[in-house]
C-alpha cells in the first residue's frame, strides 16, 4: 500500500512557509522525500510500498539507517538522491515511501 | 568464465579488454540484457568470458537478476569474475555477499581505483581478500590496468577444486532460527538441491523469491507448502516485533556484514566523502526543474539540427551514386521488364533504405554521445513526469523526437532507438506510436497538399500538424496502454551514471556496430518487399489492344509532324523549336494516359479501385487509393504516384506545384479531402522499411498489428474529418 501524501508530520505553519522559502527544513521531523522542499543531507528512516521495490531499494543502497544527498528536489514529484557514491533517481511513488530525516 | 557486477561497474569495458570484442558500453544502467560470450588466449588456454547483464542482487526482482542467476546455476562457470566498482564499494559488495552466498568459484575485480583514489577513498585489496577469503585484484578496466594479475587469479582458481562453496552470513537470532528449521527440512527433501545450496534457497524463500517459490511447488508441493508456512509465522512476527518484511531485515544484515567488514582497516578515507563531486554540481543544474527542461530543449535541437543538417550531404552523394546505377542501368540494357525491375524494384527499393544509412549514422553519433556522457539517463529523468501521463516512460523521448517529433526526422532510427527502453511494454507502446511523427519523407506530402489547399498559412498549418502528429501519438499511446498493452507503469528508480567524457573511439564503435545492424536487417528483407510492390504496380500490365492504341496514337501525332519536327524530338536532348514542344507535350500527355491505364490495370490499381466503395467515405477515389498503397514502399512514393494517377507523369519537387494545381482542380478534391488525406497519410500504416525494422525489434505479430492499428486508426479519424467536413460545406 502506498502511503497517503499531505500529512502534516508535525510541521506547523511557520515551517511550512520555511521549507517553501527553502530557509527551513522541520529540523528532526520524520517526513516522506517526496515532500522535501529542499536539497541537503538526510537520513533514510524507513522504506515503506510494494515488498518488491523495498528490497530493490536496499539493493541500490537506500535503506533504513543510511545517510544521502538530495541533489534535486521537486516537493510531490521526482527527486535526485546521492547515496555512498551513486546517484539514484526516484519518482513521487517511490519517494512517497522512503520517510527521511534531515540532518 | 562469466562476469557479474552491478551496472555501470565497468562489466563490458572489462569484457572487451579481455576479449578485443566490440560491443556496445553504455552509460546507461544495464545496456547489455543478454549475456555475451567472447574468447581470448591467457598463457596458452583458450578462455570462454560470459558477459552477463548489470545487476543489484541476485533475487528475481528483474529480468537481468533472473538471466545472471540462471545462468551461474545452470551453467556453473568454473570462475565468476565479481567485477566491483571501487568508488562505491559498499553497494557493490551487496551482489558479492549473493554470490557468496551462492558459492560460485568467485574473484573479486576492484574497478576505477583511480576514480576511488580522486576521491579520497583507499582501499587495501590485500586486506579485503583475506578477510572475504576469495582473491581481490586492483583493475582499472578503461586503461588495462591489472588485467594480467586478473587474469592469472582467475587460473590458479581454476586449478583448485572445483566444488562450490556457499559462505554462511548471519541474519540475527530470529531469521537464523527460522533458517536453520528451513534447511533442515530442505536437506531432509533434498528440494532443489540439484541447483541451489539448502541455505540459499532458505534464504529466498525468506526474501519471498518467487522464481524460487515456484520452482519449490513444482519440485516437492508438500513440502514447499511446509516452508511457505514457516516463511509466513516469520513474516508475521518481523512485521509485528520490527514493522519490516524478512528481507528488509536480511537487507540490513548484509549491509552490516559488510560494514563490519569494511571497518577492519579495508577502506580509509583520506578526505572529506561527503562532499558533493563534479557530476552532483552539474546535476544542480541540468536536472534543476527550470532550468534543466530550457537545456533539455537546447540539446535536444542540437542533436536534431546535427543529425538532419549534417547529414544532408552524405545523403545527397548516396542519392547521386544510385541515380548513376540507375542510369547506367537504363542505358546499357534494353527495355523491358527485366530493366524496370532492376531500376524500379532493386536500385529504387534498396538505393530508398540505404539513402537512409548517412542519416542513421548521425543519429547513432548523436546518441551514443548523449549516452556515454550520461546525459540521456537524466533526459529520461526528466521527461517521466510528462510521458507517464500518457503509459511511457521518460526515455520514450528520445525515439520520437528522432521520428519526427521536430518535423523531417525518420521513423526507422526511431524505432531503433526504443531500445533504451527497459519496459516491454512501455517499450512497445513507444515503438507502436513512433511511426505518427512526421518523418522527412511525409513532409513532401505535407507540403503538396498544404501548398495546394492552405496556401494562404502554409507555416501555421505546418505547425498544426506537426502538434497534432503530437498529440495523436501520444493519445495512442494512452490507448495502446489502456488496452492491449494494459499494465501498470514501470517505477522510475534508475541509477544516474556519473558525467564522462566519452572517447572518440567509443563512439565511432557504438556508432558503426548500430548502423552495421540496420544495413544487414533492413538490407536483406526489403529487397523482397521492394520487388514485390514493383511487380504489384507493374503486373499484368496492359492488354495488347491497349498498349497498340495508344501506340496508333502516338504515331499518329508523329504523322502530322514535319520530318525536321520528329527528327528534333527523336534527337531527345538540345533545345526544342515551338512546334516540338506542343508535340513532345501531347505525346507525354498520351505516355501519361497510358502510365495511368497501366496503373489501374495491374494488381495495386484493381486493388485501389476494389477499395473505392470504402475509401469514398473518407472521401478517397481509386487514384488516392493507388498513392497511399504506393506510400506503404515510402511516404516519398504518394507524391510520384499521384503525380501518375493524375496523368501528371513523373513529379519532382519544381513540378509538385502544377501538382497541386491539378488537384486542386480535380473534382474529387478539396479543402476536406485534402485534410482527410493529410490525416490518413500521417497515421496510416508505417513505410515497410519501419514495418521491417518493428518486426526485428519486436516481432512480425506487432509489425502487422502496427500496420492494422495504424490503418484502421487513420481511417477512422480521415472519415470523421470528411463526413463532419461535408456535413458543415466547409470543402
Amino acid at each position: 500500500m502506498l502511503r497517503k501524501r499531505g500529512k502534516n508530520n508535525g510541521c506547523c505553519f511557520a515551517d511550512k512557509v520555511r521549507n517553501c522559502l527553502s530557509r527551513g527544513r522541520c529540523k528532526g521531523l520524520i517526513g516522506p522525500l517526496s515532500e522535501r522542499a529542499t536539497t541537503g543531507r538526510v537520513k533514510v528512516c524507513k522504506v515503506t510500498g510494494d515488498r518488491k521495490i523495498c528490497a530493490r531499494m536496499a539493493s541500490m543502497g537506500l535503506y533504513p539507517g543510511v545517510e544521502a544527498d538530495v541533489i534535486c528536489s521537486e516537493t510531490g514529484q521526482r527527486c535526485l538522491l546521492k547515496v555512498n557514491g551513486g546517484t539514484i533517481s526516484l519518482d513521487a511513488d517511490v519517494s512517497d515511501n522512503i520517510l527521511v530525516t534531515s540532518l | 568464465m562469466a562476469l557479474a557486477g552491478n551496472p555501470n561497474a565497468g562489466k563490458t569495458t572489462l569484457f572487451n579488454q579481455l576479449t578485443g570484442a566490440r560491443q556496445h558500453v553504455g552509460n546507461y544502467p544495464g545496456i547489455t540484457v543478454d549475456h555475451k560470450e567472447g574468447f581470448f588466449h591467457h598463457k596458452n588456454q583458450k578462455i570462454t568470458l560470459t558477459d552477463l547483464p548489470g545487476t543489484y542482487s541476485m533475487t528475481a526482482y528483474s529480468a537481468e537478476e533472473l538471466v545472471t542467476r540462471d545462468y551461474l546455476v545452470n551453467e556453473r562457470p568454473q570462475v565468476v569474475i565479481n567485477i566491483v566498482d571501487a568508488s562505491n564499494l559498499e553497494r557493490n559488495l551487496y551482489l558479492t555477499c549473493q554470490l557468496l552466498e551462492l558459492g560460485v568459484p568467485l574473484v573479486i575485480a576492484l574497478n576505477m581505483m583511480d576514480v576511488a583514489k580522486d576521491r579520497g577513498i583507499e582501499i587495501k585489496a590485500e586486506v579485503l581478500e583475506k578477510l572475504l577469503q576469495v582473491p581481490v585484484v586492483p583493475i582499472i578496466a578503461r586503461s588495462g590496468f591489472g588485467r594480467e594479475e586478473l587474469l592469472d587469479a582467475c587460473i590458479r582458481l581454476t586449478t583448485k577444486e572445483q566444488q562450490w562453496n556457499p559462505r554462511d552470513i548471519s541474519y540475527g537470532e530470529d531469521l537464523d532460527t527460522t533458517l536453520t528449521s528451513l534447511v533442515a527440512k530442505i536437506e531432509e527433501t533434498a528440494l532443489l538441491r540439484d541447483c541451489y545450496p539448502a541455505r540459499y534457497t532458505a534464504i529466498k524463500y525468506l526474501e519471498n523469491d518467487e522464481q524460487i517459490l515456484e520452482k519449490g511447488q513444482q519440485a516437492d508441493p508438500d513440502t514447499a507448502r511446509i516452508l511457505e508456512e514457516i516463511v509466513a509465522g516469520t513474516s508475521a512476527h518481523t512485521q509485528k516485533t520490527f514493522d519490516v518484511y524478512p528481507e528488509a531485515l536480511i537487507a540490513d544484515h548484509r549491509y552490516g556484514y559488510i560494514k563490519s567488514i569494511l571497518r577492519q582497516g579495508v577502506i580509509t578515507h583520506t578526505f572529506d566523502t561527503d562532499r558533493l563531486y563534479t557530476s552532483d554540481k552539474i546535476d544542480k543544474v541540468l536536472t534543476n526543474r527550470l532550468v534543466g527542461p530550457a537545456i533539455m530543449l537546447l540539446i535536444l535541437f542540437g542533436v536534431y539540427q546535427f543529425t538532419f543538417s549534417w547529414s544532408e550531404l552524405p545523403v545527397i552523394w548516396l542519392e547521386n551514386v544510385f541515380g548513376w546505377l540507375g542510369n547506367q542501368v537504363d542505358n546499357r540494357l534494353p527495355d523491358g521488364l527485366l530493366k524496370s525491375m532492376i531500376i524500379s524494384g532493386v536500385i529504387d527499393g534498396v538505393g530508398g533504405v540505404l539513402g537512409f544509412v548517412p542519416l542513421i549514422m548521425f543519429m547513432f553519433f548523436s546518441i551514443a554521445i548523449l549516452e556515454d556522457s550520461g546525459y540521456l539517463a537524466r533526459v529520461a529523468f526528466m521527461m517521466d513526469r510528462v510521458f507517464r501521463i500518457f503509459g511511457l516512460h521518460g526515455s520514450s523521448v528520445m525515439p520520437f523526437i528522432v521520428s519526427g517529433g521536430i518535423a523531417g526526422g525518420c521513423a526507422v532510427p526511431g524505432v531503433m532507438a526504443t531500445r533504451t527502453l527497459r519496459s516491454p511494454k512501455e517499450r512497445m507502446a513507444t515503438l507502436l506510436t513512433v511511426p505518427f511523427m512526421n518523418c522527412g519523407a511525409k513532409l513532401p506530402v505535407l507540403a503538396l497538399l498544404i501548398g495546394a489547399f492552405f496556401s494562404d498559412n502554409k507555416a501555421r498549418y505546418m505547425f498544426l500538424f506537426t502538434m497534432l502528429a503530437w498529440v495523436v501519438a501520444l493519445v495512442a499511446a494512452k490507448i495502446l496502454r489502456s488496452t492491449v498493452l494494459r499494465g501498470a507503469p514501470t517505477p522510475f528508480v534508475m541509477e544516474l551514471p556519473p558525467y564522462r567524457f566519452p572517447t572518440l573511439r567509443g563512439l565511432l564503435i557504438h556508432t558503426w556496430e548500430r548502423t552495421y545492424q540496420y544495413i544487414k536487417k533492413a538490407g536483406t528483407v526489403i529487397l523482397g518487399i521492394s520487388i514485390l510492390l514493383w511487380a504489384l504496380m507493374t503486373f499484368p500490365g496492359l492488354p495488347d489492344g491497349k498498349t497498340a492504341f495508344f501506340e496508333q496514337q502516338r504515331e499518329a501525332l508523329m504523322a502530322t509532324a514535319t520530318t525536321a519536327v520528329a527528327a528534333e524530338i527523336q534527337a531527345t536532348d538540345g533545345e526544342l523549336s515551338e512546334q516540338a514542344a506542343i508535340l513532345s507535350q501531347q505525346i507525354a500527355q498520351i505516355n501519361n494516359a497510358e502510365n495511368e491505364a497501366r496503373l489501374q490495370n495491374s494488381i495495386a490499381g484493381k486493388f485501389g479501385s476494389s477499395l473505392e466503395p470504402l475509401t469514398r467515405l473518407a472521401g478517397f477515389e481509386w487514384r488516392t487509393n493507388i498513392a497511399l498503397i504506393g506510400g506503404f514502399a515510402a511516404k516519398e512514393v504518394i507524391v510520384s504516384t499521384l503525380g501518375t494517377a493524375y496523368s501528371m507523369g513523373e513529379t519532382n519537387d519544381g513540378e509538385s506545384e502544377s501538382l497541386g494545381k491539378r488537384l486542386k482542380n480535380d473534382n474529387a478534391w478539396n479543402r476536406v479531402v485534402a485534410v482527410a488525406a493529410l490525416v490518413f497519410i500521417m497515421f496510416y500504416a508505417p513505410c515497410f522499411v519501419t514495418v521491417v525494422c518493428i518486426a526485428k525489434e519486436s516481432s512480425w505479430k506487432w509489425a502487422f498489428f502496427s500496420i492494422t492499428f495504424n490503418t484502421v486508426f487513420a481511417f477512422i479519424m480521415a472519415v470523421v474529418i470528411y463526413q463532419v467536413g461535408m456535413f458543415f460545406n466547409l470543402g
